[in-house]
């Protein structure tokens, strides 16, 4: 009940708002549902991965490639996209257990540097460095989905993946991660199968990410390799740190903020909005380590008294 | 035969470049166990330092770059203070002090980014281009050797491994950690500059040059290990031969050839994640 | 400095107007990859809309420039063209990354908001979409292979090498200088790229030099990344000639690459010699204190351009500005002595094939014009 109040709240906002800001909500509604997964990844499970992004890249290229080079209708394009996310994901989460912390973020960070290398080589395929575009979401039972009905599919999908974290966070799972995270040894004393969570952690964020990437793909109708970048796996990062990592809520505060912060600063600062950024980032670290979600605790803690 | 020299001594210099920043990392990890990302940014400052007073001010260049590297030690003392203390002091764990670094590199690049023309700047060699290289690879041999004579010779290197290894038994040893920690700093700013230094008069002053080199010096680190510090100019080394010699010799074309080094460190990560050398017992 | 004093005044002039302005939307960026292009590009579009303002306007108002950073990301310069869109602008002048064109494209074409990019060289960006409200000025990458080529073509080229970065547009114009030699029967002996961030190329020059080409194509766009090139060309001792794209006409290369391009030929659209360059280097000097790059060329040209289809459309209703752009016939800054930018055809890239110019680097200076066209 609560979800379909939130959904029907957030959907409904998007049909209030102009063309402009119903797509700056809506990609932040992305940045969001992706800071979640990563949250789950980073904050609950303890690990650093920069591939978070690339599987992004993964299911917005394949569910394009699927559905518009292959002529694979779309729930077919949409399971297979998810099959191609989980296997590369396996493909990457099963080795890489052996590597710790910043080993594989080592590694992550190659394969996301590889996935655009691939991206710009991949020629027709994947359309080189112009990427894909000129194509649309086909219509489903003959309704085709656009402006701000579309912004209610990406809440569905923001609601889905919080509502999937959620309860494998309240689940054994959940606290599976959570030890891994905080002692992996005490964990595997405790009879947590270590590598087998931290895998299971990894393709299950990554699968998610993947599923939002084929949402991207038909928020402007066009995918190229420059949105799937390096840079904005670490904007991920920050987002989840400064909203506070391990918390959901935290997640959601951080991929906000940062997400509309240089909408906000540019015209107030010009070209020194990233300056502030990077001051703002600085301070928040070093004033509340637990992110802005520590700061609302305290509030709360201090008023409940 | 001669292409294969040429390119040899090509990789070790590019690998040396990658080896100080590697190192840079490594004198702030042995003690902290913090990974600082800034190192990248720290290397073009002082790149830009180099264009400064070695272009602009045509100083001449040992005085120059004796200027560009007492500033880097103050630019790492100052970060310390700032961006590391205050968390470490509040017993914030490792991972808060690397994110706050994170932070200093992006205000670092914006300083220079809004200061400075966005075109690449030119920064003058040392020596004639022909022996340039082997001045890179001299001066860095230099630095690792006495980085190595430091840590195995003299009795603050000891109290740098003894930090390393156990913080408590080295606080109560009466070792001074919070000394200890801004000399890291001050020193992994100062060779990370170096690192930039030597690259610039190739790469050029810019903008964008740090984080690729951050990249670079962290792979190189990751393949030589945290545990020595020889490890870190093996890695380098590796790496610029891997890359240089895949392009060169590798029968794949041009565009995928960057992507090779790529996957040759996903493997070597995977075959041998703690690195060639092992830290000794 | 003077130029954000100079912005700020355009800005604040234009506040004052709102009411009976013509508003213009520019797309940027400040702060990304695109910053050392789109910087000098947006400069050029404010000098030229003071210009127009200085000089009565268009259709009696003056023009108000609303200038918009989108960091070269393209998912955020969609949301910026809708942003400029809902303030009502009538044009969208993007100096931006390609990718970050063409997203806006997806955005242009369905609000129906006239579009034009005066700089990007990536053929993709017209022949991707059918959007009959997008315009691209810039000259194509195609173009410039091929004039390149023409040039090259006295010399009877059969074996070249090619090498590029592995930046967006450096990959756009290496596909289509492979198109133009393959097209020619040139066979391409070496097909190379440099990474962004590479410490050297040396592996590249030197499997270019095994080759043994009878020439080389530089398609790369990234200035750091091209000086590492002539360095290994230069140690390297290789004697065959480069020919370069227009990326070599940044005059940040004399400073830069001193001593490594003498002999470098490379295409550009600016031929210092012509009389509109030289009244524009004239003008700017004087109003702004410094002298113009041809990037500052791109975006007086880009929005002269606009001012002239309003102009011509005698109103600010978009269907009547998209059927006067569409024919568009004017000369401006760039291009070869008496090009003008025309869409014939129905096509939406205005740079006249035959409009640029081969120039070659006399020492370390951008020296005369060795060729013009491709014919």
């Amino acid at each position: 009940m609560r979800w379909l109040g939130a959904f029907l709240v957030l959907s409904g906002a998007a049909f209030l708002l102009g063309d402009y800001h119903n797509d700056v909500y809506r990609k932040m509604l992305l940045w969001v549902t992706l800071a979640l997964g990563y949250n789950f990844l980073f904050g609950i499970c303890g690990q650093v991965s920069f591939s978070h992004f690339a599987f992004y890249g993964i299911g917005a290229y394949s569910v394009v490639i699927l559905l518009f080079q292959l002529h694979v209708p779309l729930p077919l394009a949409i399971l297979l996209g998810v099959a191609v996310c989980i296997v590369v994901a396996l493909a990457v989460a099963i080795p890489a257990t052996r590597l710790e912390g910043f080993y594989l973020a080592l590694a992550t960070l190659a394969l996301a540097q590889l996935f655009v290398v691939l991206l710009n080589e991949g020629g027709d395929i994947t359309g080189g460095t112009g990427g894909i575009a000129n194509y649309r979401l086909p219509a489903m039972l003959g309704l085709q989905i656009r402006g701000p009905w579309y912004t209610g599919v990406i809440v569905f999908l923001l609601l889905l993946t919080l509502w999937v974290l959620v309860k494998l966070d309240r689940s054994w799972f959940g606290r599976a991660c959570r030890a891994v995270r905080d002692n992996p040894e005490a964990a595997a004393a405790m009879g947590i199968d270590v590598a087998r969570t931290r895998v299971a952690a990894f393709t299950l964020t990554s699968a998610l990410a993947g599923v939002a990437g084929m949402v991207y793909a038909f928020v402007d109708n066009t995918v190229n390799p420059p949105i799937f970048g390096l840079e904005n796996a670490f904007l991920l990062l920050f987002m989840v740190i400064v909203g506070g990592s391990g918390r959901h809520a935290g997640a959601v505060i951080g991929a906000v903020l940062l997400f509309l912060l240089p909408f906000w600063l540019s015209p107030l600062v010009g070209h020194h909005h990233v300056l502030v950024f990077g001051v703002l980032m600085l301070a928040a670290i070093l004033l509340q380590p637990k992110g802005l979600i520590g700061l609302w605790d305290q509030c709360r803690h201090r008023f409940s008294r | 035969m001669q292409d294969f020299l040429e390119l040899a001594v090509s990789a070790t210099a590019s690998g040396c470049v990658y080896g100080l920043i590697a190192l840079a990392y490594l004198l702030m990890i042995r003690p902290t166990g913090i990974i600082n990302f800034a190192v990248g940014e720290w290397a073009m400052v002082a790149a830009f330092g180099g264009y400064v007073l070695l272009t602009q001010h045509e100083l001449p260049y040992p005085l120059g770059m004796g200027i560009v590297l007492a500033f880097m030690l103050l630019v790492g003392w100052v970060t310390e203070r700032i961006a590391v203390r205050p968390l470490v002091e509040k017993g914030a764990g490792v991972l808060a002090p690397i994110l706050a670094l994170l932070g200093v590199l992006v205000i670092t690049r914006e300083i220079i980014s809004v200061s400075f023309p966005p075109d690449p700047l030119p920064v003058p060699f040392a020596v004639d281009i022909q022996y340039y290289k082997y001045f890179v690879i001299g001066i860095t041999l230099a630095v690792f050797v006495a980085a190595w004579l430091f840590f195995e010779k003299t009795v603050w290197g000891r109290s740098f491994e003894a930090v390393a290894l156990n913080r408590r038994a080295a606080a109560l040893m009466g070792i001074n950690l919070s000394r200890v920690t801004a000399f890291s700093f001050a020193g992994g700013a100062a060779v990370a500059g170096l690192g930039g230094l030597l690259v610039a008069p190739n790469i050029s002053a810019h903008y964008l040059m740090g984080v690729p080199l951050a990249i670079q010096g962290f792979t190189a680190l990751v393949i030589g290990g945290v545990g020595r510090v020889e490890g870190a100019l093996l890695g380098g080394l590796l790496l610029a031969f891997a890359e240089q010699f895949t392009i060169r010799y590798a029968p794949i074309p041009g565009g995928f050839a960057q992507g090779v080094p790529l996957l040759f460190l996903m493997i070597f990560l995977i075959m041998r994640p703690t690195g060639l050398l092992k830290a000794r017992a | 400095m003077r130029f954000l004093g100079f912005l700020a005044c355009t800005l604040f002039a234009g506040s004052v107007f709102s009411q009976n302005t013509i508003k213009i939307g520019v797309i940027t960026d400040r702060v990304g990859v695109s910053k050392p292009y789109s910087e000098p590009a947006t400069e050029g579009v404010v000098f030229g809309a003071d210009e127009i303002n200085r000089k009565g306007g268009v259709l009696g108002r003056k023009i108000e420039l609303l200038i918009e950073d989108d960091q070269s990301r393209p998912d955020i310069s969609a949301a910026l063209a809708r942003k400029l869109i809902d303030q009502d602008v009538v044009f969208i002048l993007s100096v931006s990354l390609s990718p970050a064109t063409q997203q806006q494209q997806t955005v242009t074409m369905e609000a129906k908001v006239p579009q034009m990019t005066p700089m990007n060289s990536a053929d993709y960006l017209t022949t991707q979409l059918q959007n009959p409200y997008f315009w691209q000025t810039g000259p194509l990458g195609s173009v410039q292979g091929a004039t390149l080529l023409a040039h090259a073509r006295s010399k009877n080229l059969k074996r070249v090498a090619l090498i590029t970065d592995n930046s967006d547009l450096g990959q756009a114009i290496g596909k289509a200088f492979k198109g133009a030699l393959e097209k020619a029967n040139i066979q391409i002996v070496a097909d190379e790229v440099v990474a962004r961030g590479a410490t050297t190329a040396m592996p590249q020059m030197q499997k270019i030099r095994a080759a043994n080409p009878e020439a080389m194509f530089l398609a790369g766009v990234l200035t750091a990344e091209n000086v590492l090139i002539f360095r290994a060309y230069k140690e390297l001792g290789v004697k065959f000639p480069i020919h370069s794209s227009y990326n070599l006409s940044v005059p940040i290369y004399e400073t830069v690459a001193k001593g490594l391009i003498d002999g470098i030929t490379f295409v550009d659209a600016y031929d210092p010699d012509k009389p509109e360059v030289k009244a524009f280097v004239a003008a700017y000097r004087k109003a702004m204190g410094k002298d113009p790059q041809n990037l500052h060329g791109y975006g007086y040209d880009g929005i002269h351009l606009i001012a002239d289809a309003i102009r011509r459309a005698g109103s600010t209703d978009k269907e009547k500005i998209r059927e006067a752009m569409q024919k568009t016939d004017y000369a401006g800054v760039m291009g070869k002595k008496g090009m003008k930018y025309t869409f014939p055809e129905g096509k939406r890239a205005g740079f006249d094939p035959d409009g640029m110019v081969v120039r070659v680097y006399e020492k370390d200076k951008q020296g005369r014009v060795v060729y013009v066209g491709q014919k």
